[in-house]
């Protein structure tokens, strides 16, 4: 410290130049200063002092309190605190910096650097209207975006191209609006038209078309990574398509961008929430979500959160914040803690994972949308048949008690003659695969030694009992048995599983058996399987394990003893695992049963007299003998597949954001959730809009901010990308980011033009859209020009239109089109259409099965098609289709040679082909020539040269010629279906014609 | 091509068309773009797979990454560590588990010292476990990181990070960043090849995704059943002669399309329907692998009539020696939560002699000066015991575990880090992720500092901001 240091006084007045410069200079300046400005901060300097770097004003005149420069020498934080990686200032040190703002933070002129502040970046400031640029050529401009456009162009001596030829204009105003070609006729209907508001007519037929919603939903479902699965090694399916069909129809209905925007951040939060603001929020449901087993749900759940913050700054705020998630934003004015703040937000949502330690299952909110009229009708159609097939059941069990009294009469009239047990003797026993026996006292045999994996005994028995009715089988435990038994599987599961149970004479002359119970039987291991000749079936008796069990067969007639009989027995098991009887007895019955099959339970209740019956006994009594008709069980069955019917009739549930628990959000420091540092209230960034008065403290909150009028970044992010999606780029280049290290505008007047005029609309998208497709801009021809190679060759001053490849579900939309194959059946459940086998092995549990699609499905537009995470549709990925894990603002257009082979291979496309082929083929009127001009008009919208003209006839009379000479060749490429076709060979031949207009690059491309 | 060439070429091409009457039936056109090969290069100015030029000299020109999904124990393997032998069955020391988190892993668990016998093989004296007998034979080619470490447990998180620095989705794969920094060098083939035993792990295709930068730098699967690249083959046994007729009367069309609007990307379009019609001819030589004599299936195990890791190896060869400059291998079934014993044998078994074969079939053909094979996966595995000790297995663990690179560059028998007596954590020279990543890079003569790509405002790097090339093993 300086010599002849004392310790201040209250009063004393610091002097600026000789107390606090010196300070600031000895440990501020290496980062502050003249040479680096880490934060954007300098305090040499006064302007900038006050203004402050992005973290905000360093000194706060007479409030040091609120004073940054304060707030970071006092921290106790080590990685807040100033200087960084030195020591402390000392408190005496601290006093006169504290002081000297309290004071009023006096700097007096001179000293110090004379910097200023920077300028705030262009797209911090709100967009204003500017003014109309004044042109020479007037004349050119259709509406206000030309004047912007063209006085640069006149400012670098270039002329603007002329307008597109009418069938070139239709077909790229088709592909930008619908997402779909033109039809031929619509083509040479508008090129006819020579009404002046022709083209206007047909921008607002476009405009209110329903294909609008699903050609403007792809963008948006790129940028809310919306697909059906949750990703990661699991990757199930999870039903939200309700979010993409609400972004349909909101699009259609030409919601406004504010509303879109509010309902899709916090439709859950708004008063009187809609069901349709509801589905809304799946937007941010739309997150990624690992289940993999030992996943730690707080991690997962994190992650979503970051991602929900970062998605929400890229897609409305083109800001990246992902930097911020561990520092203060390098070049942008965005500091960590305001990232937290942020975070608050969305900080609110519960676990959507759940697991047990050993498996993870999703559990994240769903709610369940009413039925549609189409399930209702259904649901109430089963409810009335189910209704019906219970009165039947009720009427039939009624008419079948009746018989009960009298059943009960016979059956204690039998009983008279009551069973008795003769134990039988065991007079030799022999385990085929080799186990050991011993007799034991009680006349039983106990099977030892080896257990072989399957056995067979074979036993003879004698007796002298006359008239045997039936033979019992007493499976006994044995505490040499494991777990006692009765089988001799494992002593947890002492299980025997007895396939068959073979009784014949001595000279194997079979005994026939027909009836058996048991007090006990295995489900799917009824005792009656032990007699029915089936060695695949059998009795066993998990899990009633460690205790005897006893089954009873009955014999067919009455066996005579003659004074002695001998008989023998088989038991066969062959199970395997050594599921063998360990303890056996047997004994014969003589008297009737002939009630057979009739339980000791039945028949105590039935001899219990009627009055003194417990009502269960009652009951069981009544299921018992209902149980035994047939009539019943099968109406029984039919109530139970209705039911089941009934049951299936689910709604469709899909995913939406609901609030949890009130969490406190703390800075996570480097990003790590497991540091946290200070903690932090919801909040905006400092450099952008203040949160508008009424604002709450939740998402609505942020999505009222968000769409705010003062906004700088919502209005312009928005209308650029739209601008970008229809002339292949951006005003602002990289649309996913407005900040300092991004692009500046071309154009930046008609980007703030576009904003306002987007904002003052109402926020209407239609109104930009129908803006821009007006502009002369817009209309021009594509075709490059020779003066521009040198001097614009990216087209960003655009003298001509815009001429791009299609992206990948246009692709297949055109080619459907083309086709006449394309099915405009809009919303509902993904669909399958045909991709190669496999695909879908990326997979760990709950696989779901690629179910090509068949009928309609098969042929609907892209944005229908199922988007798996581990493996989107493989045509779609060869042109540029991202795995939609993560946001995408922007699609490459990449030229490669997979995407040559999937125009000519993929199924998909040949079956597109082939129908293309047929159309033409069958095309009512047609000479060779008439048929090449429709399928050429019908490929690219416009009449062929002679030149192309002549190159298709050759091609035709080649490739028919061929297949003449070689028929064989032709079925091949016609379909099963096709071949009854008249002239077959002619049908290959524009198949293949087909074919190559479907692979044309004008075909794909938008020009 | 210089812009004369190129105008000259056109020039050629119009006067063919107009000479040749449309051009249908004009062989000619086709050995013409064939002879030029480079139209990609040429056209695009945006996104290409021109070969280009590395920061340094390279040390390899190829990569041969195989990666072990589920993560193999390195205990059992190629760390012997006789203390945990000692401990086995013992409560682990409380400093190994305190504010640990496991994916598994509950309560005290137990140490579980390796049942297999471990050597040390070769000058250099790696250490092998008996199960790796074939790759303990070439252990003076290999040389070990023994500390890398990461920051996920969960598989699919930590996969993201090993192929592309980042534990969440979006970000390229250093396969993509090494195409990206340097093109292809055939005309033929991908310029990066993903080859997969078995089912892929659980973050998905985006192992070998390109993230944010042109999907042209992600890798191509070529799969061993069906169509080795999708949509490769003809449908409906179309000969290749039709199908030439049909891309030569594409081409042709699309050249008069180019006369008349003038843009660059039809041309490359042109070049790309060459290309697809070369690669249906290429592929399928290149996954014929009954062509190699008996000796080098004896070499890999590999067995032309089936498919799998072997078969795998020997194609990722073939892929170096016909310019693919990186080839992305993943075997999967490494999650010895339990059965490890039995387990472990198993896989390394279907590895030891594939992965050993490769090493020596590279160097017999003077590949591997130029190639560099790295082995590895997402994290190792747990000194203590998951799981009945009968059936043991070990927990995912994330603060230690083992690569090995060989090949190009590569300080054969060298060793990098240490690891504590159990195996547990690094306790001299750790390596991160982004340390491993940086020298890979640097071997195949980029920077990794200097190989960024702009994105939201940000230039990314596949090592983020940080990552130091482990220059001890660079020889």
């Amino acid at each position: 410290m300086l010599a002849g240091f004392s310790p201040l006084r209250a009063g004393d007045t610091i002097n600026f130049k000789e107390q606090v410069w010196p300070i600031l200079q000895a440990s501020c300046f290496g980062c502050h200063g003249p040479d680096d400005q880490q934060g954007q901060l300098r305090l040499d300097a006064r302007a900038v002092t006050l203004h402050g770097g992005i973290g905000g004003p360093a000194v706060v005149p007479g409030k040091p309190r609120e004073s940054l420069l304060i707030q970071r020498i006092r921290s106790d934080d080590d990685e807040q605190r100033m200087p960084l990686e030195d020591d402390p200032l000392s408190d005496g040190d601290v006093d006169v910096l504290v002081k000297w703002i309290e004071q009023g933070a006096q700097w007096p002129d001179g000293i110090g650097s004379a910097a200023k502040p920077p300028p705030k970046h262009w797209s911090y400031t709100s967009p204003e209207r500017p003014a109309l640029p004044s042109v020479e050529d007037s004349d050119w401009a259709s509406n206000a975006i030309d004047l912007f456009v063209l006085s640069q162009l006149e400012s670098h001596q270039i002329t603007p191209s002329p307008e597109a030829q009418k069938r070139r204009l239709i077909r790229r105003l088709s592909l930008d609006l619908l997402g779909i070609p033109p039809s031929v006729n619509e083509v040479e209907r508008f090129a006819l038209d020579e009404r002046p508001d022709a083209y206007a007519r047909l921008v607002e037929r476009y405009l209110a078309s329903p294909l609008y919603g699903e050609r403007w939903a792809r963008p948006w479902l790129d940028l809310a990574r919306y697909a059906d699965s949750n990703g990661y090694q699991a990757d199930q399916y999870r039903e939200v398509w309700p979010f993409r069909d609400w972004v349909v129809d909101a699009l259609n209905r030409d919601m406004p961008y504010d509303q879109f925007t509010v309902e899709q951040i916090a439709g859950d939060l708004l008063p009187n929430t809609t069901l349709a603001q509801k589905i809304a929020t799946g937007f941010h449901r739309l997150t990624t979500c690992n289940v993999e087993a030992g996943v730690d749900p707080e991690a997962n759940r994190v992650e979503q959160v970051v991602d929900r913050v970062n998605t929400t700054g890229m897609v409305w705020l083109g800001t990246t914040f992902e930097c911020m998630q561990c520092h203060n934003h390098k070049y942008d004015p965005f500091t960590q803690k305001e990232y937290y703040q942020v975070f608050a937000y969305f900080n609110q949502t519960p676990l959507e994972v759940e697991g047990n330690g050993v498996s993870y299952n999703f559990v994240g909110p769903k709610m369940d949308l009413p039925l549609t009229a189409k399930q209702q009708a259904h649901h109430n159609a089963v409810t009335e048949r189910l209704v019906k097939a219970n009165v039947k059941l009720d009427e039939a069990r009624e008419r079948i008690l009746a018989g009960l009294p009298q059943w009960e009469t016979d059956l204690l009239e039998s009983l008279v003659n009551e069973p008795k047990w003769h134990l039988l003797q065991i007079d030799e026993f022999r385990s085929k695969n080799g186990a050991g026996h011993r007799m034991l006292e009680d006349g039983s045999v106990l099977i030892t030694g080896e257990r072989p994996d399957i056995d067979t005994y074979e036993l003879q028995i004698s007796t002298t009992t006359d008239a045997i009715t039936g033979f019992k089988l007493e499976t006994l435990t044995h505490d040499e048995l494991p777990g006692k038994g009765p089988g001799r599987f494992e002593a947890a599961r002492p299980n025997f599983v007895l396939n068959e149970f073979v009784l014949t004479d001595v000279e194997g002359n079979p005994i026939a058996l027909e009836g058996a119970i048991a007090d006990y039987s295995q489900p799917n291991f009824d005792v009656k399987n032990a007699i029915d000749g089936d060695l695949k079936t059998a009795w066993a008796i998990a899990t009633e394990f460690h205790k005897p069990h006893v089954a009873e067969f009955l014999t067919s007639k009455a066996i005579h003893s003659d004074g002695k009989k001998q008989l023998k027995l088989r038991l066969e098991m062959n199970y395997g695992g050594g599921r063998t009887i360990g303890r056996i007895r047997l004994s014969a019955m003589t008297g009737a049963r002939s009630m057979q099959g009739v339980s000791d339970a039945i028949v105590a209740i039935v001899k219990t007299p009627v009055a003194e019956r417990k009502p269960a006994q009652t009951k069981q009594l009544t299921d018992y003998y209902l149980k035994q008709s047939e009539e019943v069980t099968k109406l029984k069955k039919q109530v139970d597949a209705v039911k089941k019917e009934l049951a299936d009739v689910k709604p469709t549930t899909t995913l939406v954001m609901v609030e949890d628990q009130s969490r406190e959000t703390r800075v996570l420091k480097r990003g790590n959730f497991k540091s946290p540092g200070e903690s932090v209230l919801a909040g905006t960034p400092r450099v952008l809009n203040g949160l508008p008065d009424e604002a709450p403290q939740n998402r609505l909150g942020l999505a009222n901010w968000i769409v705010d009028r003062s906004n700088p970044l919502t209005a312009r992010v928005a209308v650029n990308r739209w601008w970008a999606e229809l002339f292949g780029g951006g005003i602002v280049a990289t649309e996913e980011d407005f900040g300092t290290q991004g692009d500046r505008p071309t154009h930046p007047e008609l980007l703030d033009y576009l904003a306002v005029e987007f904002m003052e609309s109402g926020w209407s998208m239609k109104h930009i859209h129908r803006l821009i497709v007006h502009s002369s801009t817009y209309r021009q021809t594509s075709k490059t020009r020779d003066d521009l190679k040198n001097i614009d060759p990216n087209n960003l001053l655009l003298a001509r239109g815009p001429r791009f490849r299609l992206d990948a579900e246009q692709i297949r939309d055109n080619a459907l089109q083309i086709s006449g194959l394309l099915q405009h059946k809009m919303g509902g459940p993904p669909v399958y259409p045909p991709q190669p086998n496999g695909l879908w092995r990326h997979v760990g549990r709950n696989a779901p099965k690629y179910a090509t699609s068949t009928g309609t499905d098969r042929y609907r537009r892209g944005i229908y098609t199922v988007w798996r995470r581990s493996a989107p549709y493989a045509s779609f990925t060869n042109f540029d289709a991202p795995d939609r894990a993560a946001c995408v603002v922007r699609r490459a257009r990449t030229n490669t040679p997979l995407q040559a082979l999937t125009l000519l291979n993929d199924v998909a496309f040949l079956e597109m082909a082939r129908a293309f082929g047929e159309r033409i083929h069958t095309l009512p009127s047609g000479s060779r020539d008439e048929k090449i001009v429709f399928a050429f008009q019908t490929a690219v919208s416009r009449y062929p040269t002679a030149r192309e003209m002549e190159i298709l006839q050759e091609v035709f009379e080649i490739e028919l010629t061929k297949f003449k000479e070689d028929a064989g060749r032709a079925k091949k490429i016609v379909d099963e279906s096709q071949q009854s076709l008249k002239d077959v060979l002619e049908l290959a031949t524009w198949i293949q014609i087909g074919h190559i207009l479907l692979n044309l690059d004008e075909t794909i491309s938008k020009g | 091509m210089n812009n004369f060439d190129d105008a000259m070429l056109d020039l050629t091409r119009r006067e063919l068309f107009q000479s040749a009457g449309m051009g249908i039936g004009a062989a000619a056109l086709s050995s013409l773009l064939m002879a030029e090969g480079t139209y990609a290069a040429e056209t695009s100015n945006r996104m290409d797979l021109s070969p280009q030029v590395g920061q340094f000299a390279p040390k390899a020109k190829n990569v041969i990454f195989l990666h072990m999904i589920g993560a193999p124990s390195h205990l059992d393997l190629f760390v012997d560590k006789p203390k945990l032998r000692e401990m086995d069955g013992e409560k682990c020391p409380e400093e190994l588990f305190e504010g640990q988190r496991f994916a598994f892993l509950r309560g005290h668990p137990t140490m579980y010292g390796s049942t297999f016998d471990f050597q040390k093989h070769g000058e250099s004296g790696h250490t092998f476990s008996d199960v790796l007998p074939n790759l303990a034979a070439v252990a003076d080619e290999l040389a070990f990181i023994e500390t890398m470490h990461t920051d996920q447990f969960n598989h699919g998180p930590a996969q993201l990070v090993f192929q592309t620095g980042f534990q969440r989705f979006g970000r390229p794969c250093m396969g993509s960043w090494a195409s990206y920094g340097l093109g292809s060098l055939n005309q033929n083939l991908p310029a990066f090849v993903v080859l997969i035993t078995g089912s892929v792990g659980g973050a998905g295709n985006s192992m070998w995704g390109s993230g944010f930068l042109p999907t042209i730098y992600q890798g191509v699967e070529f799969r061993s059943s069906g169509d080795p690249v999708l949509f490769l083959s003809n449908p409906n046994d179309i000969s290749a002669a039709d199908r030439r007729k049909v891309i030569e009367v594409i081409n042709s069309r699309n050249l008069e399309q180019f006369k008349d609007v003038g843009d660059d990307e039809i041309k490359t379009r042109i070049g790309q329907y060459e290309m697809a019609f070369r690669m249906q001819s290429s592929v399928p030589e290149l996954m014929d692998i009954s062509q190699e004599p008996d000796h080098i299936h004896a070499l890999y195990g590999s067995d032309p009539s089936k498919s799998g890791f072997a078969n795998n190896c020997l194609l990722a060869r073939r892929l170096v020696e016909r310019g693919v400059r990186f080839v992305q291998l993943f075997d999967q079934g490494w999650d010895h939560h339990g059965g490890l014993v039995n387990g472990l044998k198993n896989k390394a078994k279907q590895v030891d002699q594939p992965v050993a074969g490769l090493i020596k079939d590279l160097k017999q053909r003077g590949l591997l000066d130029e190639t560099l094979v790295i082995w590895g996966a997402e994290f190792g595995r747990t000194p203590m015991v998951q799981g009945d000790r009968k059936s043991a297995g070990r927990d995912h663990h994330k603060d230690a575990f083992c690569v090995w690179m060989a090949g190009g560059g590569i300080k054969g028998g060298s060793r990098y880090g240490q690891t504590d007596e159990f195996g547990y954590h690094p306790v001299e020279n750790a390596v991160t992720v982004p340390d491993f990543h940086a020298t890979v890079l640097h071997l195949i003569g980029l920077d990794h500092e200097q190989l960024t790509y702009r994105y939201q405002g940000r230039d990314f790097r596949l090592t983020d901001v940080s990552g130091s090339v482990l220059t001890e093993l660079i020889a």
